[in-house]
């Protein structure tokens, strides 16, 4: 039976099952090692390209590894199993998608990644990440899930169909299989929040000013990154525009 | 050390297991495997079936909340990225012993009550004590119980299951192998990524080696539940191979499996497991406790 003929119980059960995302990533990962084909050839990049992508790259892993380890720790926090279920496969998405990105810095000629990823990392992510880790510590489901679930995974989702439209080949592909996996964790979060919503009308309150908390530094990494990327004002994508429409989708006003 | 770690990337995990051993299983096994008719009708084997899953269900339930909570606490990323693979692999068995459950008769209703109503006491404590060294963030502490202890006694209590099953229940045998060939993955990356840690924190040591004498004795008070409850459907599951001319494998670490008594089986399990910890607690440089015997 199709998922959506499914009564909502049997749906989560199924979407949030191991099997379901077995048979989704072996879609898209089958014949792909770290990501892309293996024949793709690297592209020629002169030393400025190369750089901004480094530094792109580097703040990828950043918020990789705020998503595995926020993740992570959300598996315990899980209020059923199949939510629990569907958090160790977003583990595991996370982790790869950190060793994948890894895996193309070291094709770009880097040798100490944790130093680098140190070196280049925009403040404004770092502190999101320690304010997305904070509400995981804290055992708060409801604003770890809207921070790691919806608001990070929407900026992800806005920044990286952005970067792999303007990507090299490889680089492409490797987004394209993360842009997969992050529609996926997108839609845990909202189908979750959503539900709670309803039950809890209350909670909107809440979660609009963990949303007004989030937004800025959102926002400033965006900033961070077209500095840091050398882009000039008119040069520079909507991507603020871009994600602040996503994460409305709740309709939680900031 | 690195080249080591790269064996247990994602990619490796991806090539090994969803797109190598578990290629084309539903729940791990094949899509036309089945619980047999015979275990089904039989009230006392299913369930004895039952209540040997939940104990599966219970332990890797906690299996996933450790490895889950190990992943923040790994000082580097490739040991993160590895206990991500572990953290879906015990997932995976949570939720492939769950069905087992489903399709040995449990209402998906009466899941939570029947896990509580038949988990074992000694087992929930065994669980507690990893757990809590889990909690406190102790990297050490926490992949020696969990990769060393927990993953040890499921890798040979699976095995054990495995020798009983494969003539008599394919379709269980069949999951079984995955969930072997995942902990074997797990007891490899412990031994070898712990060994490094504890030689640059030999304080450690005396701590550690507590918990295992402690989760040891847990381990073994366990077992000697389940075996001390097991006779008649161990009868049982005799009388149904014979009507069925099905000979069990002759024997698993000496012991006759068509005739041995619940007792025996007890000590030939506890007995294998424990020389497994020994070897394996050596390998890391850690000196293995005698747990007491339960009463």
């Amino acid at each position: 039976m199709e998922p959506h003929e499914l009564d909502q119980d049997d749906f989560i059960a199924q979407v949030q099952s191991f099997e379901f995302w077995f048979e989704a990533v072996e879609g898209y990962l089958g014949d792909k090692p770290y990501g892309r084909d293996a024949e793709v050839p690297e592209p020629p990049l002169d030393d400025l390209e190369r750089d901004a992508l480094v530094t792109t790259l580097c703040n990828y892993c950043v918020g990789e590894a705020a998503a595995l380890e926020a993740s992570s720790g959300l598996v315990r926090l899980a209020p059923n199993h199949h939510a629990q279920i569907f958090l160790a496969t977003q583990v595991a998405d996370e982790a790869r998608h950190l060793e994948v990105f890894l895996h193309r810095l070291a094709e770009l000629g880097i040798t100490d990644a944790r130093a680098e990823v140190e070196r280049r990392a925009n403040p404004g992510l770092l502190a999101f990440k320690e304010r997305l880790l904070r509400f995981v510590d804290a055992g708060d489901w409801e604003a770890a899930v809207f921070a790691q679930n919806v608001v990070l995974e929407s900026m992800e989702d806005t920044v990286f169909r952005f970067h792999a439209s303007v990507a090299d080949p490889k680089t492409q592909q490797v987004l394209e299989g993360v842009v997969a996996d992050e529609r996926r964790h997108l839609g845990f979060g909202e189908n979750d929040l959503g539900r709670r919503l309803a039950r809890h009308p209350e909670d909107r309150e809440r979660l609009a000013a963990v949303r007004a908390e989030l937004d800025p530094l959102v926002l400033r990494s965006f900033e961070e990154a077209y500095e840091a990327l050398g882009l000039g004002r008119d040069d520079r994508p909507s991507l603020g525009r871009d994600y602040l429409h996503s994460v409305e989708r709740l309709g939680l006003t900031a | 050390m690195t080249d080591f770690l790269s064996q247990y990337s994602i990619q490796r995990w991806l090539e090994m297991c969803p797109q190598g051993y578990l290629e084309d299983t539903v729940y791990g096994h094949g899509p036309d495997q089945h619980e047999p008719e015979e275990l089904l009708d039989n009230e006392v084997l299913r369930e004895a079936s039952i209540a040997v899953t939940v104990q599966l269900v219970a332990g890797e339930r906690c299996a996933l909340a450790a490895s889950s909570g190990l992943v923040n606490a790994a000082p580097d990323y490739p040991s993160k990225r590895f206990l991500a693979t572990q953290t879906l692999d015990e997932a995976r068995h949570v939720e492939i012993f769950t069905q087992r459950l489903f399709d040995l008769g449990v209402k998906k209703d009466d899941l939570e009550s029947t896990i509580q109503a038949y988990t074992n006491p000694n087992l929930v404590k065994f669980a507690e004590v990893l757990l809590e060294k889990v909690a406190d963030g102790d990297f050490v502490a926490g992949v020696v119980g969990q990769n060393i202890v927990l993953e040890g006694m499921a890798f040979t209590v699976f095995e054990l299951l495995q020798a009983t099953s494969v003539e008599a229940n394919p379709k269980f045998a069949h999951t079984l192998a995955g969930t072997i060939a995942d902990e074997r993955r797990h007891v490899g990356f412990g031994e070898n990524r712990i060994g490094s840690l504890i030689r640059q924190h030999p304080e450690k040591r005396a701590e550690i080696e507590r918990m295992q004498g402690e989760m040891s004795y847990h381990m073994l008070a366990t077992f000697a539940d389940v075996f001390g409850a097991s006779g008649e459907s161990m009868d049982e599951g005799r009388k149904m191979a014979e009507a069925h001319g099905v000979e069990p494998e002759a024997t698993w670490h000496g012991a006759d499996l068509a005739h041995a008594s619940a007792e025996e089986m007890e000590a030939v399990l506890s007995d294998t497991v424990l020389k497994e910890f020994k070897v394996r607690l050596g390998r890391i440089g850690l000196e293995y406790q005698s747990p007491k015997v339960p009463a």
